[in-house]
């Protein structure tokens, strides 16, 4: 060959310049070409691409996680159990254990047997399935407690309540419904799944919400990101009344202060059980963290509790909501620090230091309540009668109300620090006036000689309630080892035949 | 000059030496391109939504009536002295471009203590008449000696971010991204 392109570079070097540029030039326009694929390839992340369709009732949270992988990875990080903070811890340890007066107070309560710190919405299910409140069914006996129980357990049960209806989910005993709720809390239970907006499942609050004349359905987006916590995060009880059998009931009629639920069971002379030291009438009241919520500044100030439990979260570029429920401590940079300019650790402080406030006013109440307990028997013991007790047992009733009111919620001490106070305090009174009135009928007898057993550890204060323990473990082993796993694989071979269909 | 002397190609290799040096030329120049490098010397507001987290900054100083007079630099880089502010915005801009480029940004950004006192100088800079001896002969001696002791943000701290700041605060803020970097003739082409 004559002509190439070396040659040509040799006789004329300005040709050589010539084939740089025009070489930079191309690589550019190859560099153009590039980003302009790279765009159309980051496109794809932005755009809702569905993988899998499934039933608009799909209980299974890993199945809706295939077309929202953001909010379900988060979302199975409430499996994590590692966070504690000054009080509260994210597994579940034993506050029996730490705390042996709990037992007295629940003398007679399945709470006395077995009551630990909350794990996240991950352990729902098999938390409930291995507590000893829920008792040791087996072929001949049945749970103690109703199927009312999995309600607020499983995502099991909007397919459920599609299916039994309303009360024909709640009546039976727990263990008839163990096969079918096996999924722990998850997306069907919030969400619409044609349109993913938040939506409320559980008919108890929709009920409540009618019986105060108000339509849950006009509620804003801003209401409905505390509403969905509020399916559950409440007090309630089951009702018998008017043909109904364990009904899930939110006492909320008369309003939302501790007073004005009192009121409301005082009406028809409601009471959870019968304490088996004072024999008092008592009300157990459960997780009353919404309803605190709403006495605190930060509701006043137009937040929701996915705001600091659930905070927003930019990722590329993209915005989306933290599914990895837990306690705003976990991160105050992201928390409390939206809003809040000091350093984290000022902000830790000053929560704790509510904390500890309200912790004092709790122990102070706490320590009566026990020893009212163990007075009022005296009282029974050494003769007195129905009349001389009813009211000494009211007081009891209403301090231990006000004590559990407060207790019961893990976040009541920072959501409402003024209101928690405010109950605690009434609390106080009320249980100072009943051992007053208790001195009082000692008087009569003349006789003041009260004995409280040695209830320093779990152990001991179980055993002076007659709680056999061990038996109850016992028999809770050999159900968990005979009759969940025959539930477990009642429901493998149910959820094979789930429609699912890959995009 | 014996350095590069000694490193000087062979003749033979010429053809190739100027392919490659052409390629890497070219590439160098796309990424000035791509990544707007020259916008870094500018003061616009614009700059800084090079990196879209810059949103909900950009869009509440937009909303604010220091939009009138000021724009990010006039207030977050020193402005008593050109090589003073060229090294602040040099110092600051490579960390942010690091913690861009790798991820590690934090879900709410706080200003640091030496961004604060640049702050704190730009406030005074415009806002010397509040300072001047006519307008402080209305306050006592220790109100005086307490405020000159005392950030401004101290008190204005909302001025003019707002109260919330999140990178999730503004999500639907119409600001100005970054457009495109693929030009709008081979748009046309490569949708044909």
């Amino acid at each position: 060959m004559k002509w190439s392109i070396k040659q040509l570079v040799e006789t004329k070097p300005w040709a050589g310049w010539v084939l740089f540029f025009i070489t930079s030039v191309f690589v550019f326009i190859l560099g153009l070409l590039a980003s302009s694929i790279m765009e159309r390839r980051a496109e794809a992340q932005f755009v809702y691409t569905p993988k899998v369709e499934y039933d608009p009732l799909e209980p299974r949270s890993d199945i809706w996680g295939q077309n929202f992988p953001k909010e379900y990875y988060s979302y199975i990080q409430t499996a994590d159990t590692t966070f504690k903070s000054l009080f509260n811890v994210s597994d579940d340890e034993d506050l029996l254990e730490s705390n042996p007066k709990l037992v007295i107070l629940f003398a007679g309560n399945p709470f006395s047997r077995d009551y630990n710190h909350a794990r996240g919405h991950f352990y729902a299910v098999i938390d409930v399935v291995k507590t000893l409140r829920t008792g040791a069914p087996n072929d001949t006996t049945p749970s103690p407690q109703p199927n009312t129980c999995w309600t607020c357990k499983s995502s099991d049960v909007p397919r459920l309540i599609n299916k039994l209806g309303v009360q024909g989910f709640y009546k039976g005993s727990f263990d008839k419904l163990g096969h079918e709720c096996v999924n722990y809390i998850g997306c069907v239970d919030c969400h619409d799944a044609k349109t993913m907006n938040l939506k409320i499942t559980r008919p108890a609050l929709v009920e409540a919400f009618q019986r105060l004349g108000k339509d849950i359905n006009k509620s804003s987006h801003q209401e409905m990101r505390s509403l969905v916590c509020a399916q559950c995060h409440v007090e309630y009880f089951f009702d018998n009344r008017d043909g109904k059998e364990k009904y899930l009931t939110f006492p909320w009629d008369s309003g939302f202060t501790v007073e004005a639920m009192e009121r409301y069971y005082d009406a028809f002379a409601f009471s959870d059980w019968k304490h088996a030291i004072s024999k008092a009438p008592m009300l157990k009241a459960q997780h009353t963290e919404y309803e605190m919520f709403l006495f605190g500044v930060h509701y006043r100030s137009g937040l929701a509790c996915a705001d600091c439990h659930m905070p927003y979260k930019s990722e590329g570029g993209v915005k989306y909501t933290d599914h990895h429920i837990t306690s705003p401590l976990r991160y105050i940079s992201r928390t409390c620090q939206v809003c809040h300019r000091e350093s984290e650790d000022e902000l830790r402080n000053r929560i704790y230091e509510r904390q500890k406030t309200i912790k004092e006013l709790r122990t102070i109440l706490e320590n009566e309540l026990v020893i009212a307990h163990f007075e009022a028997k005296h009282a029974w013991d050494i003769g007195s009668n129905e009349k001389e007790m009813q009211p000494v047992l009211q007081l009891i009733r209403q301090a231990q109300w006000r004590w559990d009111f407060v207790a019961c919620g893990h976040g009541n001490a920072f959501h409402a620090p003024l209101e928690s106070a405010r109950i605690l305090g009434n609390g106080i009174a009320k249980v100072q006036e009943a051992r007053r009135q208790l001195q009082r009928i000692f008087a009569k007898y003349n006789n003041f000689d009260v004995k409280i057993p040695d209830i320093s550890t779990k152990e001991k204060a179980q055993k002076a309630i007659d709680i056999d323990y061990e038996k109850l473990k016992r028999d809770k082993q050999e159900f968990m080892k005979n009759m969940v796993p025959k539930w477990l694989e009642k429901a493998k071979e149910r959820e094979a035949k789930y429609y699912i269909k890959n995009v | 000059m014996k350095i590069i002397k000694a490193l000087y190609p062979p003749i033979k290799w010429k053809f190739w030496v100027i392919l490659i040096l052409s390629i890497l030329f070219g590439i160098i120049i796309f990424i000035i391109y791509v990544s707007k490098a020259f916008s870094y010397l500018s003061d616009s507001p614009e700059t800084c939504m090079n990196c879209h987290i810059m949103a909900p900054q950009y869009s509440t100083w937009f909303h604010s009536s220091h939009r009138e007079f000021t724009n990010c630099n006039e207030c977050h880089v020193p402005q008593d002295n050109i090589l003073r502010g060229y090294m602040f915005k040099a110092k600051d801009g490579l960390r942010h471009a690091t913690i861009f480029t790798l991820r590690k940004e934090p879900q709410v950004i706080r200003i640091k203590e030496e961004g604060k006192k640049v702050v704190h100088e730009n406030c005074l800079r415009c806002h010397s008449d509040l300072f001047d001896e006519k307008y402080l002969s209305n306050y006592s001696n220790t109100i005086i000696a307490e405020h000159l002791n005392r950030d401004c943000m101290f008190c204005h701290r909302e001025t003019p971010h707002s109260t919330i700041t999140s990178l999730s605060s503004a999500p639907n803020a119409r600001v100005p991204l970054p457009e495109s970097a693929v030009p709008l003739w081979l748009k046309k082409i490569m949708n044909k």
